[in-house]
């Protein structure tokens, strides 16, 4: 298998391919992407099409069927797969749609504080200057700040809704991509081709947008989507601490926090929700991993 | 020598800019949002008139820049400044509760006052003694987390692609994509719940600490096995390599003594940066699951209750010890390598 990628990865360099198709075209061909993305493209779609379709709603109580356990289990049925909570919802409906909010707000913040944490990296990177030093300091004391203490201050406070729990995620979360790409824009800037259209007069904007931008994505797009798996974490934990999204809309945080008093005796409550997260999760993770290995593999040859 | 003591200086100032500067802008995000701490102390049922004296006498009505001189002043004097709720005894301290009282005159609320400057507890003092757990609990889990992922990674980084490999990419993978709180709630159902293995909730003995580290490891161990893994990996395809075993020189012995002391650096300055960040966010919220009585539960309630002061002090000591670790991390970085710099 070693062989045949290093064949892949020379023909391909052969072709003037950008670094960036050659690591996507490298993860593709690794079994454990594949299966991550097909994994997560599964989960997308019942997350998106199953709660529009079925009958059974995510929020009426139905006294009657409360408590039934898991199809496998004894008196379980198959109109309930996950079984039922302890008010005779579906499970894992409410945890498709729990999976629906915490993808948005994964996918989201990650898309904003790629945006913010890029630009920002940028500049301070290429243009240096007090930008830099301020850039660098703000980014030590953020980090230096545990996320679950900036969560809690803010949320605690306002009605957590989506756009206040993307707004923290994006808050704790965008140094570290000023910080890579800030690194990358250093060693761009000291490249000859820099050099050389700054001779021809190119401004420092278009350098900044036509020649650092297209080399950040190598380093940091494993980052991303990592970092999507990273976040729905946070969105659940908020949720179980009971500063998410709050009830009736369900998310795995609430629906897992509510089931917690159930555990002794109706143990699927809490642990069928998370149980998908968790799938979804490692599909997420999976495919991240194997970008970082594709990124790997072409700049140090390295698994 | 004289490297030595100019690093440390320089890196020492940096360090002092950047825990002002997280006090500072905690202190700032503590006062702009919403969530008044004088209402948390005195209740629902205080006058309007008697909310806006404590919260002048407590100087929350000053600017915030005033408060703050005073508050870092008061930090050179070595006074972190008193807890808002908690008691001197643990527990709430007396106006905490005063909300039943009913209506509240004035002339009580004064004697109240002078009792309970005395009464409301230290915030060195609270921190000192969530400390000890805090350090065991996190000792622990780094324990358990490089049992575990100083094999995998190393076993992993030295067969590439082969199954050590495909253990560690899967296990780390699986390890981070286990949410804390829910495999807390499942070890709890399991272990202690079901099996009774191990006690969990609360703290009567060091065997409360077991439960916890274990997730604290999980939550760890993904990170060390990864970089460990590729660092390996890299120095494997190093020329030293080769040499090596030109020179005759047995396996075991090019392997421990080449590849993974020169491993150990990046791994160092992972876990300057990367633990450090995540160790602290991992004890707190385990901490607040397993109702473990340290720094982070500590925390997590000062948090909720708006108790600035706590806040405050464990901002100061969170960003002090990552700076302080970042600085020795790069220390022992520079005595296993002596190619690098200070």
């Amino acid at each position: 298998m070693a062989t045949k990628d290093l064949t892949a990865v020379e023909s391909t360099k052969k072709r003037g391919v950008s670094t960036t198709r050659r690591m996507f075209q490298l993860a593709w061909r690794m079994r454990g992407f594949q299966f991550g993305l097909g994994t997560f493209l599964v989960l997308v779609l019942a997350a998106i099409i199953l709660p529009e379709v079925t009958d059974l709603s995510a929020t009426k109580i139905n006294v009657r069927a409360r408590f039934t356990p898991p199809f496998f289990m004894e008196g379980g049925t198959l109109a309930h797969l996950a079984g039922t909570d302890q008010l005779g919802r579906d499970l894992l409906l409410r945890s498709l749609i729990g999976l629906r909010n915490a993808l948005g707000i994964g996918v989201a913040s990650v898309f904003l504080m790629f945006i913010l944490g890029c630009t920002l990296g940028i500049i301070s990177g290429y243009w240096g200057r007090w930008v830099d030093t301020i850039l660098m300091r703000v980014t030590d004391a953020q980090l230096s700040v545990p996320l679950i203490v900036l969560a809690i201050t803010i949320l605690g406070v306002t009605r957590p809704s989506a756009g206040t729990i993307i707004a923290v995620l994006v808050l704790a979360g965008w140094p570290i991509y000023a910080r890579v790409v800030r690194s990358v824009a250093l060693a761009e800037r000291e490249r000859e081709y820099v050099r050389g259209a700054k001779i021809l007069g190119a401004s420092d904007i278009r350098i900044m947008l036509i020649m650092i931008a297209p080399n950040i994505l190598p380093p940091i797009a494993f980052v991303a989507v990592l970092d999507v798996a990273r976040m729905m974490i946070f969105e659940a934990l908020f949720g179980f601490i009971g500063i998410g999204i709050q009830p009736p809309t369900p998310t795995f945080g609430n629906i897992i926090s509510d089931g917690t008093k159930y555990i002794i005796n109706n143990w699927w409550i809490p642990t069928m929700p998370g149980l998908l997260l968790i799938i979804a999760l490692l599909s997420i993770n999976v495919m991240g991993s194997a970008l970082e290995r594709a990124r790997n593999k072409i700049f140090a040859g390295v698994i | 020598m004289a490297f030595i003591l100019t690093f440390l200086l320089r890196r020492i100032a940096q360090g002092v800019v950047v825990v002002f500067l997280v006090s500072f802008l905690i202190f700032t995000l503590l006062r702009i949002i919403p969530g008044d701490p004088v209402r948390m102390m005195l209740g629902a049922n205080v006058s309007e008139v008697v909310l806006e004296q404590k919260a002048a006498e407590l100087g929350l009505r000053d600017p915030i820049y005033e408060q703050y001189g005073r508050y870092i002043v008061e930090i050179f004097q070595g006074d972190f400044g008193q807890s808002y709720l908690l008691g001197e005894s643990g527990g709430a301290a007396p106006t905490a509760q005063s909300k039943q009282g009913g209506r509240i005159t004035e002339e009580g609320e004064r004697k109240r006052e002078e009792s309970l400057k005395t009464q409301r507890a230290h915030v060195i003092k609270l921190i000192g003694d969530g400390l000890p757990y805090t350090l065991q609990l996190a000792g622990l889990g780094l324990l358990f987390t490089l049992l575990v992922a100083v094999p995998l990674g190393i076993a992993g980084g030295l067969k590439p692609e082969k199954w050590q490999d495909k253990i560690a990419f899967f296990s780390s993978s699986l390890f981070v994509s286990l949410p804390n709180f829910w495999l807390a709630l499942v070890l709890i159902l399991l272990i202690s719940t079901r099996a009774n293995l191990l006690p969990a909730i609360g703290y009567k003995g060091f065997s409360y600490t077991i439960l916890p580290a274990i997730v604290l490891a999980v939550e760890l161990a993904p990170i060390i096995i990864r970089g460990l893994s590729v660092a390996i990996a890299g120095n494997l395809q190093q020329g030293f390599v080769d040499g090596g075993r030109m020179r005759g020189l047995p396996w075991r012995q090019i392997v421990w003594r080449h590849i993974i002391r020169n491993s150990s650096i990046p791994m160092l300055n992972l876990f300057g940066v990367q633990i450090g960040g995540l160790l602290l966010g991992g004890v707190f919220v385990t901490e607040y699951i397993f109702d473990y009585p340290g720094v982070g539960k500590l925390t997590i309630q000062a948090v909720l209750q708006r108790d600035f002061p706590i806040i405050q002090g464990i901002a100061i000591l969170a960003a002090g010890t990552l700076v302080l670790v970042n600085i020795m991390v790069d220390l022992i970085a520079t005595y296993i390598d002596r190619r690098l710099k200070y």
